[in-house]
């Protein structure tokens, strides 16, 4: 017999405006930004080659509304495609902190929802949302294209319920994922993105974007100096 | 052909003190020889064997004898084949000689093992950290560095025991051997 197996887990959805005029816009834009959503054109272990399939004329990602994208700051979508390095993993957060909000993060393959085969590997990080809220995980090693599309298709329609609001959590639950960071990295990591600030901007400060972490990072953070020019 | 080549790096390493030519296939020759011996014997096959293209130098722990075992790939593109020169050196403090001056594709492989094993190589113009910039801990290739242990200590399993799962473990299925048993 086969069973049903819940391979997406379903986010707590957002409670609607009640101001009727105010929940016919929100249903307007979340539709819209379903279905126009830029891909980030970033990939990291093996399982991008299954992205030129879903991407060209056999599975035609672009009939759902997406295409890639080739700076972080126009993307919507950060596909994590694989094994990622710690290496790795500082860049794709560098990456990920410069994408302009709303943004969604899918984990492709098992490596990044466990570590995969490489789970006994010095190098490889085991598990992405500890260190970035990930959206959805699309399991498998490799998914096919199929697959791929199906869970872009949960995304699209994630986006459209509003139950998509994991970047959020970024901003919410700062101190956690940079606890996260700097276990992995050394009590110096930091990034250009000014985390805190932007979560105060964007009215998403909460409890526990502050903590020890972000003391931390406050006592060792260098500012940033403008780059020399030189000719 | 096979033959001739074996006879020619007989003739060869006449002169090495300790050098064992093996045939291992055709075209394929293993060359057993003392560390101090190694750099003449390279030397000669670069300079009269044609053997100049250094394809890779390889290493091995083996921790049960104490020793570290190098490898060293050398191509002719004149006989089309390969000698593997390989030898021993004690695994502490395990310091070795660079061939750069012979071969300069060493610098590279060197740098390499260096990061990898933590063999030392005397003359290699760059010992720095080469792939593993961020990495702080123990050269990650030697055996007495447990990969696993370390995962342990760093990171976290993630829990996974979904209802469907729990009828297939009550009725004896499931994941037949856990990581942590494999160990023991």
């Amino acid at each position: 017999m086969i069973k049903d197996i819940p391979i997406i887990a379903e986010q707590a959805q957002q409670p609607r405006r009640t101001n009727p005029l105010a929940h016919v816009f929100d249903e307007l834009m979340n539709f819209a930004r379903s279905r126009s959503l830029f891909m980030l054109h970033y990939c990291t272990g093996c399982g991008a080659i299954e992205l030129p399939p879903a991407m060209t004329s056999r599975f035609d990602m672009e009939r759902l509304g997406i295409q890639p994208m080739v700076t972080p700051r126009q993307a919507d979508i950060l596909l994590v495609t694989g094994y990622v390095s710690i290496k790795t993993l500082k860049r794709i957060i560098l990456t990920y902190e410069q994408m302009g909000s709303p943004k969604h993060v899918i984990g492709i393959c098992s490596c990044t929802v466990n570590g995969g085969m490489y789970w006994q590997s010095y190098a490889t990080a085991k598990k992405l949302d500890e260190y970035l809220p990930v959206d959805l995980y699309i399991a498998g090693c490799m998914p096919r294209p199929e697959a791929v599309i199906s869970g872009l298709q949960k995304l699209i329609d994630n986006i459209k319920h509003g139950k998509s609001d994991n970047w959020k959590d970024y901003y919410q639950r700062y101190d956690h994922y940079l606890g996260n960071q700097q276990h992995l990295f050394g009590n110096n990591w930091q990034t250009p993105t000014d985390v805190i600030g932007e979560a105060r901007e964007y009215g998403l400060f909460g409890p526990q974007t502050l903590g020890q972490h972000t003391e931390l990072l406050e006592s060792v953070q260098k500012p940033l100096q403008p780059l020399e020019m030189k000719l | 052909m096979s033959q001739e080549l074996t006879r020619m790096l007989d003739t060869l390493t006449k002169d090495i003190a300790g050098a064992k030519v093996t045939l291992k296939r055709a075209r394929r020759m293993r060359i057993d020889v003392d560390a101090d011996a190694l750099p003449a014997l390279l030397e000669l096959l670069q300079g009269r064997g044609s053997y100049v293209h250094l394809s890779a130098i390889s290493c091995v722990d083996w921790i049960d004898d104490n020793q570290f075992e190098l490898v060293y790939h050398v191509w002719s593109y004149e006989s089309n084949s390969l000698v593997s020169a390989h030898t021993r050196i004690p695994r502490d403090p395990g310091v070795y000689l660079s061939i750069y001056d012979l071969y300069k594709p060493a610098a590279f492989f060197e740098r390499d093992i260096h990061e990898m094993f933590g063999l030392y190589f005397e003359g290699s113009p760059s010992m720095e950290k080469f792939i593993l910039t961020e990495w702080e801990g123990p050269p990650p290739m030697r055996k007495d560095f447990d990969a696993e242990a370390w995962v342990r200590d760093t990171f976290t399993e993630r829990d996974y025991n979904p209802e469907w799962l729990k009828e297939l473990t009550d009725a004896g299925g499931g994941i037949a051997i856990r990581p942590q048993d494999i160990r023991k």
